[in-house]
């Protein structure tokens, strides 16, 4: 029993060790901040097929919410990879605010909570405007 | 030389801590002065780090009954086998990883067994510290019963422990991108980092291929070999990537899935089918699973050809 909890212990150690020389070494793959483009082929990667109407890209460009008919296909960075999911388009564009960013409740346990960064030039849902293509305005 | 047919003797991937330790180590130093390819992320190396220390303690806790069956079983062998005979070895070493082969391909097809593995895909990174992300639900999935038939014919408990043992330290170094491709003989015969990225890609291409555990013979007597080509690096990760961080959700995001589409179920066509189908499945299709995907893909594979093969249309 002594050395099974000394295997442990020590275990945890090192687990501490090689997550802190991580951190310290940083060496995550790059990643850029989204553009029209770069969201786009991100999302048609895992909904292929999905004709895409329009594309919203989030305030801090981390993320973004596209259009495909009645699906709201979700872009969300995490660490220095990406997750997408879909939802109803509805169900996103009703989703709540809070801190600055859109709330996104996805019906998958997998994935259930995303956020995005919105602002007064990025606001979600869409308004009308320049920057937001008719196809994109909820409504 | 006698042998403890029931205690083993030593167990390999205690053993290999310190190693498991020192090359991690050795991966995240060589890449940070530029001399190997790769990644690291802070939060997702803990991620895996924690899913192996938590593996170990799930396995305390279903080990000693999981043990005590195989015991029981090898009671009633039909032959007995020697440990200390050099062909029991060998034979073990092939049998073994045959089984190892079928566990590994009933885990990637059938959704009740995925739920268990799920967790080992769930990075999308491919270093070593992936190699530790293990399973804390195999206890509880069975898919050890398919080591019992080796306990009935005639292999000592202790030996058959020691050969997964050795089979899974196998399969640590192989979780690498630093290693590009070994000499053709190696990759011919041996389950390499090549083959297993692979298997860890996301890409519909490389969907339910190489199960290998050591040899990769088997993919190619049964069907599941691919190839790693430079012109598609694997993208590492689910089908449908983990939200978060959370080893909770890792460790159980599918057996909840399962939960919450049993819950829904209307009939018992249907609740065979979200236990036992491949992952993915639903009553009325709408959800993809490996075969819709790749499907998908070979399609616009072949459109993309298509395009390509057609003349250039005359200017008018
Ligand atoms: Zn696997
Ligand atoms: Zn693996």
């Amino acid at each position: 029993m002594n050395a099974l909890l000394t295997q442990l212990i020590g275990s945890a150690v090192a687990v501490a060790a090689m997550v802190g020389l991580a951190a310290w070494a940083r060496i995550p793959r790059p990643t850029l901040p989204l553009d029209q483009q770069t969201a786009r082929d991100l999302i048609d990667t895992d909904y292929p097929g999905y004709p895409i109407n329009a594309v919203w890209i989030a305030a801090d460009g981390l993320g973004a919410i596209a259009r495909s008919g009645d699906h709201a296909l979700v872009l969300a960075q995490l660490g220095d990879s990406w997750v997408t999911r879909d939802m109803a388009w509805e169900a996103a564009v009703a989703s709540p605010i809070r801190g600055g960013r859109v709330r996104l409740r996805t019906p998958d346990p997998a994935a259930p909570n995303l956020s995005l960064a919105v602002s007064g030039v990025t606001p979600w849902p869409p308004q009308r405007g320049p920057e937001a293509p008719e196809s994109l305005i909820a409504a | 030389m006698t042998l403890d047919p029931i205690k083993p003797a030593f167990d390999p991937v205690t053993l290999a801590i310190p190693l498991f330790v020192l090359t991690i180590v050795g991966e995240i130093l060589l890449r940070r002065f530029r001399k190997v390819k790769a990644a690291y992320e802070t939060r997702d190396t803990a991620t895996s780090l924690l899913m192996g220390l938590g593996s170990n303690i799930a396995g305390l806790l279903t080990g000693a009954a999981i043990v005590a069956v195989v015991i029981w079983v090898w009671q009633h062998r039909i032959f007995d086998i020697p440990m200390t005979a050099w062909w029991a070895w060998v034979a073990i070493f092939f049998i073994e990883d045959l089984t190892y082969y079928w566990f590994h391909r009933l885990s990637h097809e059938r959704r009740f067994w995925w739920a268990s593995h799920v967790n080992h895909h769930s990075s999308q990174h491919y270093n070593l510290a992936t190699a530790l992300r293990q399973t804390w639900t195999g206890g509880v999935a069975g898919t050890w019963l398919l080591w019992l038939p080796m306990a009935l014919f005639g292999f000592p408990p202790a030996m058959i422990a020691i050969q997964k043992g050795i089979s899974l330290v196998y399969q640590y170094w192989i979780h690498t991108e630093a290693i590009k491709k070994l000499p053709r003989w190696f990759e011919a015969v041996f389950n390499t980092p090549s083959h297993h990225r692979v298997h860890h890609a996301r890409n519909a291409r490389y969907l339910d291929a190489n199960y290998a555990g050591i040899l990769i013979i088997w993919d190619r007597l049964f069907g599941t070999y691919i190839p790693e080509t430079d012109e598609e690096p694997p993208r590492y990760g689910l089908v449908k990537n983990l939200g978060d961080f959370n080893i909770l959700r890792v460790a159980f995001h599918e057996w909840i899935g399962i939960g919450k589409d049993l819950a829904g179920s209307r009939s018992l066509r249907e609740v065979l089918g979200y236990l036992f189908g491949p992952p993915g499945w639903s009553p009325d299709g709408s959800r993809e699973t490996s075969a819709t995907l790749k499907a998908k893909w070979l399609e616009r594979q072949k459109a993309e050809g298509e395009a390509e093969a057609a003349p250039p249309m005359a200017a008018e």
